[in-house]
């Protein structure tokens, strides 16, 4: 029966667009699914694996700007772009991976920091690829014949369901991730690296891997931003605060859960939305708030604690 | 040849400031083995009072040092007394994931209050630089270098020559012992954590007048500490001096041999490869 649950939840999801066509809530869901993508794709790394990681950014970004330049000059039809996009992500990572995960802990941390500053100041400088701070504009969406009608890229339908689809994945992706070889390996390095290595875990392969899954991920996320809000540039994109949302919706959801990114996303969304209009950063003000009363209160984080209480009302 | 001289004279003098940000951080990271990512965010805040009592009351910057720092100083004792002890025991992960969030609370915080706009200051001493031996010195910058200096040796005198500062090195070195020895370890972190605090909110000071300044400056401002302190090894403070100003000159020589847009990157470049082959830092003691 309880197996059953996520195929009931990923149905309820697809039926979402039926019942509800206020564009706006559209919005909403499509907002908090881009951002579970996200969540989920840090988790597998910063949760997982245990490698905090402040520089996801980067691999949004790559995969937005691959999306958008695939279409834009090449013509490239986006969604293979935005698969392209996660590749890009996944073989920025690969280089990124074997030079900080030399480090461990908290200097890992700042090492993928100060990468993700590269890859911004890189995007930002190099402007025959990038067109630098003016940033890149999609102005229209090619027709795609979908069973004999045309899709309407107008609408927010088809963002919903493609989005939907690739969070649906990655939470697959995760679960399966957990039952894996890799994801026992990363549990040994997350408990006790040393004694990980000392029982014949390739440790640095390990978090390469998982790196590049979750690499992946955060670039087909990049990908469908640039399609859905059709325009980038570098300080959106690549920026240090994208980093930090990332890890407060995986902290703030639950690390280490499949669902914890949801929550977080629900939140964060939600949060994003009630402050757009008033003004802009108040939600960045919560985020920081949140963050530190997680920590401090319950460090599992929302759906860790409320794991916790089932089993104990168990 | 001068612009060769040129460089290496502004290079110093900024790298002078980025060493106080440096050793504010180096200092909180040996006793409490944190690393503060709202450390930017304490510059941040020292510049924007500089920029207030400027403004507001006509307060020369260099003259407002003696307002701010104490009152950064304070706030440092009460974010450690209030915020951050209660977190300090657990994961060192989780203290970097919670100075992350203190760090985005105060930024944009500041944000809301003051607005994103880019600021500077017109000081009426500062439209003609220096000419010392044909090389042009900005006075407020160099004002800012000797000012640098003095606190940055005074702390250095507090550290080596009082009880208070043999403590925090003490702890430093080994809260365990430190504490079987008498010295209450929690008074000294809060000590030490105002201190940083307060060596950022004067470095922030003493910056305002030579840079822009805007809410979210600490975020660009950090990153740099963190090259400053992996170059100097982290907890090392003579480190973080070498390291504060070998960034300033590095910077100013990317700027002008290299290109303007790239000269932050070069930093961060020196920054991964001294991590991938000195970990411990170029100048630091091998510390586990």
């Amino acid at each position: 029966m309880r197996r059953l649950i996520p195929l009931v939840a990923a149905l309820a999801l697809f039926a979402i667009p039926l019942g509800v066509s206020n564009q706006f809530l559209l919005h909403l869901c499509i907002s908090v699914l881009m951002w579970t993508v996200l969540g989920v794709a840090w988790n597998l790394l910063g949760g997982y694996a245990g490698q905090v990681s402040f520089g996801h950014a980067s691999f949004f970004g790559v995969g937005a700007y691959t999306t958008m330049i695939l279409y834009l000059s090449f013509g490239l039809a986006p969604w293979y772009g935005m698969a392209l996009g996660g590749v890009m992500g996944a073989l920025l990572s690969l280089p990124i991976g074997l030079i900080c995960f030399r480090l461990r802990g908290p200097y890992f941390s700042l090492s993928t920091l100060a990468v993700a500053e590269i890859v911004r100041l890189v995007a930002l400088n190099w402007e025959s690829l990038t067109a630098g701070p003016m940033g890149l504009l999609i102005t229209t969406l090619p027709e795609v014949p979908f069973f004999g009608s045309a899709v309407n890229w107008e609408r927010k339908e088809p963002f919903f369901y493609i989005i939907a689809l690739v969070a649906i994945l990655a939470m697959l992706g995760t679960w399966a991730f957990t039952r894996s070889r890799l994801g026992s390996e990363l549990v040994a390095i997350r408990e006790d690296e040393d004694a990980a290595e000392s029982i014949g875990i390739n440790t640095v392969r390990a978090k390469v891997l998982t790196l590049a899954a979750s690499a992946f991920f955060a670039g087909v996320g990049g990908g469908f931003y640039s399609l859905y809000y059709r325009y980038i540039d570098p300080d959106a994109v690549f920026a240090i605060s994208l980093s930090m949302e990332m890890v407060f919706l995986a902290v703030v959801g639950g690390l280490r859960t499949v669902i914890g990114p949801v929550i977080g996303a629900v939140f964060l969304a939600t949060i994003a939305e009630l402050f757009r209009d008033r003004f802009t950063v108040g939600h960045l003000i919560f985020y920081g708030l949140f963050m530190m009363i997680v920590i401090r209160y319950m460090p599992e984080g929302i759906w860790g604690r409320a794991l916790r209480l089932l089993r104990l009302s168990r | 040849m001068e612009t060769f001289i040129q460089s290496l004279v502004s290079g110093v003098l900024t790298g002078s400031l980025y060493a106080m940000i440096g050793v504010g951080l180096t200092v909180i990271f040996g006793v409490m083995r944190i690393i503060n990512l709202a450390h930017g965010e304490m510059v941040m805040l020292g510049m924007f009072g500089a920029y207030w009592s400027y403004t507001l009351w006509k307060f020369d910057p260099f003259v407002s040092l003696v307002l701010w720092v104490p009152l950064l100083f304070l706030a440092g004792m009460l974010i450690y007394r209030f915020l951050l002890r209660p977190i300090i025991t657990g994961d060192e992960l989780n203290g970097l994931l919670y100075t992350a969030g203190l760090s985005l609370l105060i930024a944009n915080l500041a944000l809301l209050l003051w607005t994103g706009d880019y600021r500077t200051l017109n000081l009426p001493y500062a439209l003609e630089p220096m000419r010392p031996f044909g090389i042009s010195v900005p006075v407020p910058l160099a004002i800012a270098f000797v000012l640098a200096a003095a606190i940055t040796g005074a702390l250095y005198l507090f550290l080596s020559r009082t009880d208070l500062g043999r403590a925090i090195r003490a702890t430093s070195q080994n809260p365990e012992a430190a504490a079987l020895m008498g010295i209450n370890v929690t008074r000294i972190a809060m000590i030490t954590f105002g201190l940083g605090t307060a060596l950022a909110g004067a470095a922030g000071v003493l910056l305002m007048p030579s840079l822009y300044l805007y809410p979210t400056v600490g975020e660009i401002l950090i990153v740099k500490c963190f090259v400053i302190v992996v170059l100097g090894g982290l907890g090392s403070i003579p480190g973080a001096i070498a390291g504060g100003i070998l960034l300033g000159v590095v910077e100013s020589f990317g700027a002008v041999y290299v290109s303007v847009a790239y000269k932050d990157t070069i930093g961060f470049v020196i920054f991964l490869l001294v991590l991938l082959f000195r970990p411990q830092g170029i100048f630091g003691a091998a510390r586990a």
